[in-house]
């Protein structure tokens, strides 16, 4: 299955421009679902019928068409329900009833772990040639693409820690205090969810099937910020394959005498965004000449802004992180478009390589062999990381 | 000191619109201090001028500041972060422990505290503040609710517990697990911030909030919610403003539906929400700077005082009716199928759409059952057995 996110920042018209792309793969033939990811929904909206999904399914809104807003609590449920059980259990115990634990879901990241099962169950279900998602603005976008990783790592050691606890401690702990700690099942559920759950995602994401479509409209502010989030995304290894630019005025609208000037202005903008984005297309999306709401109005919308390209293709396969080998050392290319050399920091902690572009950090493991390795050094070379690591000295043992 | 607080959807000028409140109402006389709370700070480029993490001088009679956020965290987490680095150290991995420390909702929490310290300055007649878009406000409205209810139960008894093991643990060489009473602390002093947040927002007679729009469907819909979620926490709205509207001389040609399609949200605006609307039109230019943003000011509010009550208002309320006492709110343009109420123990709980809240019943109620719960004329109305 096809994986298209759609970031940028608030009110550029991410929701309107993924839904038009769903809307659009769907008339030409893809079997689509175009899901929203921002807690503050507008797919139903832009749609034009309401979304919100009947314990957290898909409702199909034109053939070949479906669409979800993702409703946290629903998603969460089903898998959450003996850990829920327990944190219910707990509270109990101290006299506090149920709506905790629904509150609990709303704890960190919960919103983002609800929307990437939704996609990948879609994934899964194998019904879907093509899965639209609309994000929340960038910097939660960032947070559900990079979830996986951070919170399998998280998990697995907060997981240890608790065995050890539940283990070591409880027997013990039954007498001294009595608070129901959690069983074996608990830690099942988490186990599923952690090792099964986020590595399929994680390989999901990561997948030539997946890339980030940035939204941008012609305006100062937002092309900074889509600049650095083009930058946080290639650290974290999630290919761009598009830059959508919205709202630019048509000649009929750029005609009218109050907006003179306006399209010279935005020609200027679309210049700059082409350049610094460069290899990646840039898709023009023009101010329609009435709000864009309903199927129709989109699929017809996503027609004018992708021309002849397959809204589901990957429109340019970006570079991604490599590791080669050079004369006596080995080579770790990560392609960091717009990194400044002053705010980037590497350096190796234990197998990883720890990478700092302004104030994102990434551990990259490191393949086993190289794992042993140590740092030589870095350069940002025509927008690539380039760091060289010595092998670790062998025959040494 | 009044707290005006600037919300809505992204990009429909929530920035602008704040800016120019804050001018406007240092033109009626009032010293105020415009603070930005969204992340994504922009109040300096809606000024024309650098504003930072340190309260500066715009305007006469106008100081404004952008929070930072992380930093903000950092001072007042440091304790609990240590800890749970201490536990995450196990596996060398601290970079996560930074990650999951910033839960939802802290984040605009730890921003509105900036309030508090505003007010303790004793300098300011109002606060007029930038808020981060709708989404992020109704996470940190909610965030409270839970934080309390997390805090008041599972930590005392973490406590109890942590004291009870540490021996135990520390034989088994598990000690670092065990938060310290610093850790409790900072904790106990996160949750009293919390409540300390909580009361200046949901005190009617001197915080409200405005909901800045355009008149566009999509962002209508979403505002028309907004309106109902901040009801629902109990927060007042006094008013909506309008941004951004076509002026007559681009109502024709290319842009005649755009101008027949604001009408029509206009008018569903002025039909639904009882609050005064106020209107801006589109400028060929964003308005940048104090001039602009002061004939900004004038448009929308006109001879209004910026920093007045604009509409006053108890989104929330409990009221006797003869014998009885009910609950009432103000939940305009939702319907009967998005509204769930039941009554548990102390608590009465209210479902609307995907907003979820928790309030306390009066003594009285305490173990009563919910009789009806109706919507009349926009207004939700809960009655006891």
């Amino acid at each position: 299955m096809r994986l298209v996110f759609y970031t940028g920042k608030g009110g550029v018209g991410k929701t309107t421009t993924a839904a038009a792309t769903a809307a659009h793969a769907a008339a030409r033939g893809h079997r689509t679902l175009v899901v929203s990811a921002d807690p503050a929904h507008s797919l139903g909206d832009v749609l034009g019928v309401a979304v919100g999904g009947e314990a957290g399914r898909p409702t199909e809104v034109a053939p070949r068409l479906a669409a979800l807003e993702v409703d946290a609590r629903a998603t969460l449920d089903p898998h959450w329900g003996r850990i829920r059980d327990y944190l219910v259990e707990l509270f109990r115990h101290q006299g506090i009833e149920g709506v905790v634990a629904d509150e609990l879901a709303l704890l960190p990241g919960a919103e983002e772990i609800a929307a990437l099962l939704a996609v990948e169950e879609a994934a899964r279900s194998r019904r879907y040639d093509v899965c639209v998602v609309d994000c929340a603005p960038t910097g939660s976008t960032l947070r559900l693409v990079t979830l996986p990783e951070v919170a399998s790592r998280a998990l697995r050691l907060l997981l240890r820690v608790q065995r050890a606890v539940a283990t070591v401690v409880s027997p013990v702990a039954r007498v001294v205090v009595p608070v129901p700690l959690p069983g074996p099942e608990v830690f099942r559920d988490v186990d599923q969810l952690l090792y099964e759950r986020l590595a399929k995602l994680r390989e999901l994401l990561l997948g030539d099937a997946t890339s980030v479509r940035i939204v941008v409209t012609p305006e100062r502010m937002v092309i900074d910020e889509a600049l650095r989030a083009h930058t946080d995304l290639a650290l974290f290894e999630l290919g761009c394959d598009a830059v959508v630019m919205n709202r630019l005025f048509p000649p009929a609208a750029a005609a009218e005498a109050f907006f003179e000037g306006w399209s010279r202005w935005q020609e200027e903008r679309l210049a700059e965004v082409e350049a610094s984005f460069a290899p990646l297309p840039v898709l023009r999306a023009s101010l329609a000449d009435d709000e864009v709401i309903g199927v129709e109005a989109l699929a017809a919308h996503g027609a004018r802004t992708f021309g002849d390209a397959d809204p589901a293709a990957r429109l340019c396969a970006a570079p991604r992180l490599r590791f080669g080998r050079g004369k006596g050392e080995y080579r770790v290319e990560l392609p960091l478009p717009h990194a400044r050399k002053d705010a980037l920091d590497v350096a190796k902690v234990d197998d990883a390589l720890v990478v700092r572009t302004g104030n994102r950090r990434r551990a990259i493991p490191l393949p086993r062999k190289l794992a042993a390795a140590t740092l030589v050094g870095a350069k940002l070379d025509a927008g690539t990381l380039v760091v060289r690591l010595a092998p670790a000295a062998s025959g040494a043992r | 000191m009044r707290v005006v607080l600037l919300t809505g959807k992204g990009g429909v000028g929530k920035t602008t619109m704040s800016a120019a409140t804050a001018i406007g109402a240092a033109a009626h006389g009032h010293r105020v201090f415009l603070l930005s709370t969204d992340p994504a700070h922009s109040v300096g480029d809606a000024l024309g001028r650098p504003v930072g993490a340190r309260p500066v001088e715009v305007a006469p009679s106008v100081v404004a500041q952008e929070v930072a956020v992380l930093d903000e965290i950092e001072r007042s987490w440091s304790e609990i972060q240590d800890w749970l680095r201490g536990l995450l150290r196990e596996g060398a991995d601290e970079l996560v422990a930074e990650e999951i420390l910033v839960f939802p909702g802290l984040e605009e929490l730890v921003a509105l505290r900036a309030i508090r310290e505003v007010e303790a300055l004793g300098e300011f007649d109002v606060c007029v503040v930038d808020c981060a878009p709708t989404g992020s406000t109704l996470r940190m409205l909610r965030f409270p609710d839970a934080l309390a209810v997390f805090m008041g139960g599972v930590f005392d008894l973490e406590r109890r517990a942590a004291r009870a093991l540490k021996p135990i643990l520390e034989t088994v060489g598990l000690r670092g697990l065990v938060p310290g009473d610093e850790v409790f602390a900072a904790f106990e002093r996160l949750v009293s911030d919390v409540d300390d947040v909580r009361q200046i927002l949901l005190d009617g007679d001197r915080t409200t909030a405005r909901l800045v729009t355009n008149a566009a469907r999509v962002v209508v819909d979403e505002t028309r919610r907004s309106f109902a979620y901040l009801s629902l926490y109990g927060v007042a709205t006094d008013a909506v403003l309008v941004n951004r509207l076509l002026p007559s001389a681009a109502q024709g040609g290319f842009f005649a539906r755009w101008a027949a399609r604001e009408h029509e949200e206009l008018a569903a605006l002025e039909a639904g929400f009882g609050v005064p609307l106020l209107r801006a039109e589109l400028r060929a230019g964003e308005p940048i700077g104090v001039e602009a943003l002061a004939a900004l000011a004038r448009e929308v509010y006109g001879a209004r005082d910026p920093a007045a009550i604009l509409q006053r208002g108890r989104p929330l309320r409990w009221r006797r009716v003869g014998a009885t006492t009910r609950l009432e709110i103000d939940l305009p343009h939702v319907s009967k199928e998005e509204v769930e109420v039941a009554a548990r123990g102390e608590d009465l709980h209210l479902r609307v759409r995907d907003a979820r809240r928790a309030i306390a019943l009066p003594a009285s109620l305490v173990g009563r059952s919910v009789q009806s719960a109706r919507l009349e004329r926009d207004v939700l109305v809960v009655t006891f057995a």
